[in-house]
């Protein structure tokens, strides 16, 4: 891979073309890749949603589009919001309004970099690789709150805040429940931390970070039980209760790739990452993330929605002692393992 | 005094916010404004404004017939049509002093009880979908669309049946329908533990419902909150046991109370009730006697003059039907006491104080038809 | 507490206010002379019927007056009221029973809206169940409006 890449460095500086154009070009492949991966598995994973959902409740779901199942609804549905009327209400602040779905999908995008699909499938194994994901996620709110502020509705406004508290809540607890693995493993590279687990996968010795990164991992993708930003039946929508078409179509798209991003995250800290047995990794990492996305939708279509108040109760009195407790045993246990 | 003087917010402080929760909102159950007075996220006031769907119910009830309004009453509680078809025929019966034969009678009590599961259910279904629980939704629905087909089977309709007539019923039950409404009894019991499974029994449901929106009997009484609503305040009040029309008093169920009247009683007592309905259809079922379905009744009803309130227990409280008779065939006056009305006017009593998620809750727990408020 | 002595202890008590009544079943019935009709009420709580029910209204358009009619029951016992109040069109003022049961609120902003009595001391009397700029009480028998089609039958 590296050599390949050195080959084309270097038959671009033979033509005497400046260095930043073919690191540019190799960047912008390598974003569309990444985009288009985002974009094909977010659309499976709604319709894999709704096929989920809709045995849960004793129905079919999607049925007819494409044939078998409905496999193509996603896509029907993806181009009819490109190609929907973009509405901007009267009273909204449009440059931040159509920022805002931008910076969303950006830092959902941007999480993409540190995923590590298989030993040599990553975009970039940085050395604070989890630290970046922590960061960049947190960038996720940002956007939101500007997207309840700007659509100059009491709905959006009152969901962005909620998101806004949530967020820091939970952001916490989740932090903490990392740091375990993390001491273990001794790196904050994923790649290591995945090389670490040759033997043992954390989430055994890490049981209890792993519940906590799970449940704090819900929250930070806004997805019931803690989906009260958006609360379809109290604030209608939340924060894009004034988003239509395609901007809302970004919205929707980062909402999943983020839930994609956590468990991926879970898989590679918790789960051994592309380890296992026969199967090629890249196809063990998926397998085993797309498991951690069906408990996700599993949940959801399950449980009722917490209150704002129960909320922030269970993040900063039971979540966040309980990382806590959890990051000192595992402290503890590896100063007397030596 | 014509003009009215409006309450509405113009001055917001940086403290305060106002929000309009409706008319177009997913959960006020149709069109219905509630004005909000936030603190926060704390509501501190609540206005509700009624009558977008007010469609002169009573006035038509005054320029048609006595059987044409039968088809009106169905549109009031249209979640509940067979219980307003009973209210009113029966208010005009007692009007005319008609006796309805035995099988009929047996034949009422049979459809409002059915009437009264898939109220409920539906109930259920939207309380669930209001705290963020969209299976339970679905569960209901499938229940609810088999007691559909059972009064399909029986009066052709599957939601506004028109199906009671003054003086009895207009068809007798099709011959499959007794097997089928044992067989749907059968299927449907074991159904309410499943509830239990993803409702009742969940602790998120539990602390979400818990102590919320309070109604003491005090209250209660003063504000003439009926049905479930007042029940779940542990008044053991039940117009089919306490002033009984029909053939209730031959039946024997119970009836469920609550202790504090928050929003878990009122849910436990609607999920209750649906174990009672179950029980007296099954006793009716037993003791359907045969004979005729439709009493003696003049070819025009004319009744003699004079008014008449009657009332019944219908799935959201004490239906009512006031009617004043010239002796005409029209009614002179026909007013509808709709129990969501006035179970709803305590909103503002008992909404304060919570969090928007809870209003939610509340308002969904008060169990509202906008037809019925509206009429 | 019986129909019967319902009406006897309001006769005694109030005497010529009470311009009739009868017993219907549990049900005590009275035409009330509205200058009582509040104390009649209040006597009428105290006995026991704390339960409002309906406040209706009727428009009795051929003597010129309109009615309003309060039907009150009880949680305890199965003894009924009807109440009934006559008020002149010209001035159809009623006293309000919002401080006896504040159930009564609704009912009478009800009352006003679509019949157009007025109800003395209510706290908030505006319209309910039309908008607010409507003209008129829809209600009344001799309400005109020119969207109003005659129904004629085939």
């Amino acid at each position: 891979m590296s050599t390949l890449l050195e080959g084309f460095y270097s038959a671009f500086a033979a033509l005497g073309v400046p260095w930043i154009v073919p690191r540019l070009i190799v960047m912008l492949v390598v974003a569309s890749l990444v985009i288009v991966f985002i974009s094909v598995s977010v659309m499976f994973m709604i319709w894999w949603e709704r096929k989920i959902s809709a045995h849960i409740q004793v129905r079919y779901g999607p049925m007819r589009v494409g044939g078998w199942h409905g496999w193509a609804q996603s896509i029907a549905d993806g181009i009819k919001l490109l190609i929907k009327e973009d509405v901007i209400p009267a009273g909204a602040d449009r440059l931040v309004f159509a920022l805002a779905p931008m910076v969303v999908f950006a830092a959902a995008l941007a999480a993409y970099v540190i995923i590590p699909f298989g030993p040599n499938l990553i975009v970039r194994d940085l050395n604070i690789g989890v630290l970046f994901y922590i960061s960049i996620s947190s960038l996720t709110v940002v956007g939101i709150v500007m997207a309840g502020w700007s659509s100059n509705n009491k709905y959006s406004v009152l969901g962005a805040l909620r998101s806004a508290a949530q967020a820091v809540s939970y952001e916490v607890p989740l932090v903490v429940s990392i740091l375990g693995v993390i001491m273990t493993a001794g790196s904050l590279s994923m790649i290591q931390i995945v090389e670490a687990q040759q033997r043992i996968w954390f989430v055994i010795p890490q049981f209890a970070g792993f519940l906590i990164y799970l449940t704090a991992a819900l929250a930070e993708c806004n997805r019931l039980p803690f989906d009260i930003p958006e609360a379809e039946s109290e604030l209608v929508a939340g924060f894009h209760v004034e988003y239509s078409g395609m901007r809302f179509a970004i919205f929707f798209l980062a909402e999943y790739a983020n839930m994609f991003t956590v468990a991926a995250i879970a898989t590679t800290l918790f789960l051994g990452g592309w380890r296992g047995p026969l199967l090629p990794p890249w196809l063990w990492f998926l397998i085993k993330t797309y498991f951690i996305i069906f408990v996700m939708m599993w949940l959801r279509w399950t449980l009722a929605r917490l209150r704002v108040d129960q909320l922030m109760n269970l993040g900063w009195k039971v979540l966040l002692p309980l990382a806590f407790l959890n990051m000192g045993i595992t402290g503890l246990v590896l100063v007397l393992r030596g | 005094m014509n003009q009215t003087d409006v309450i509405e917010p113009i001055h917001e402080t940086m403290e305060e916010m106002y929000v309009n929760m409706g008319p177009q909102h997913p959960s006020t159950h149709g069109v219905l404004r509630l004005m909000l007075k936030l603190d926060g996220e704390v509501v501190t006031g609540v206005t509700p404004y009624i009558g977008y769907l007010h469609r002169c119910h009573e006035k038509i009830g005054e320029n048609r017939i006595y059987t044409q309004v039968i088809p009106y009453t169905d549109r009031l509680d249209y979640l509940a049509s067979m219980y307003n078809n009973f209210g009113y025929v029966l208010t005009v019966e007692r009007l005319m002093g008609l006796q309805v034969p035995e099988r009929a009678e047996y034949m009422r009590v049979i459809l409002a009880e059915l009437q009264r599961i898939a109220s409920h259910l539906i109930w259920m279904g939207t309380f669930g979908l209001d705290l963020g629980n969209f299976t339970i939704f679905m569960y209901c629905f499938r229940e609810r669309e088999k007691i559909l087909d059972l009064f399909e089977s029986v009066s052709g309709q599957r939601l506004n049946y028109s199906f009671y007539r003054i003086g009895g019923m207009p068809l007798d039950f099709p011959e499959s329908f007794l097997t089928e409404c044992k067989a749907f009894l059968e299927w449907f019991k074991p159904r309410l533990p499943e509830y239990d499974a993803v409702m009742t029994d969940n602790i998120i449901f539990q602390k979400r419902v818990q102590g919320l929106g309070k109604l003491d009997q005090k209250t209660a009484i003063d504000y003439a909150i009926s049905g479930p609503m007042l029940r779940g305040s542990g008044i053991k009040w039940d117009l089919r046991r306490n002033d009984p029309y029909s053939i209730y008093d031959r039946f024997e169920f119970e009836i469920p109370v609550g202790s504090t009247g928050d929003v878990w009683d009122r849910y436990m007592v609607r999920r209750q009730e649906m174990d009672e309905s179950v029980k007296i259809v099954e006793q009716a079922l037993r003791d359907l006697p045969p004979g005729e379905i439709m009493g003696k009744v003049p070819k025009k009803l004319r009744p003699p003059a004079g008014d008449m309130y009657s009332r019944v227990e219908s799935p959201r409280g004490e239906l009512g039907f006031y009617i004043v008779s010239d002796g005409s065939e029209k009614a002179y006056r026909y007013k509808v006491r709709s129990p969501a009305f006035v179970n709803l006017s305590v909103l503002p009593v008992i909404g304060p104080g919570h969090l928007v998620a809870d209003m939610v809750a509340i308002l969904g727990s008060i169990d509202i038809v906008l037809g019925e408020v509206d009429r | 507490m019986t129909a019967e002595e319902i009406i006897q202890t309001i006769r005694s008590q109030f005497g010529e206010a009470v311009k009739a009544s009868e017993v219907k079943g549990v049900e005590a019935r009275m035409d009330v002379e509205r200058g009582k009709s509040y104390e009649v009420l209040v006597a009428l709580k105290g006995m026991g019927l704390d339960y409002l029910n309906c406040i209706s209204s009727v428009d009795r358009i051929a003597s010129g007056e309109l009615e309003a009619v309060y039907n009150l029951s009880s949680l305890n016992e199965p003894a009924k009221a009807m109440v009934r109040v006559r008020v002149p069109r010209e001035d159809p003022v009623v006293r309000s029973v919002v401080p006896l049961w504040s159930a009564a609120d609704w009912h009478e902003r009800e009352a006003y809206d679509l019949m157009g009595i007025r109800f003395d001391g209510h706290p908030d009397l505006r319209r309910i169940l039309t908008s607010e700029d409507w003209v008129g009480h829809p209600l009344r028998k001799d309400y005109q409006d020119e969207r109003l089609v005659p129904y004629e039958p085939a």
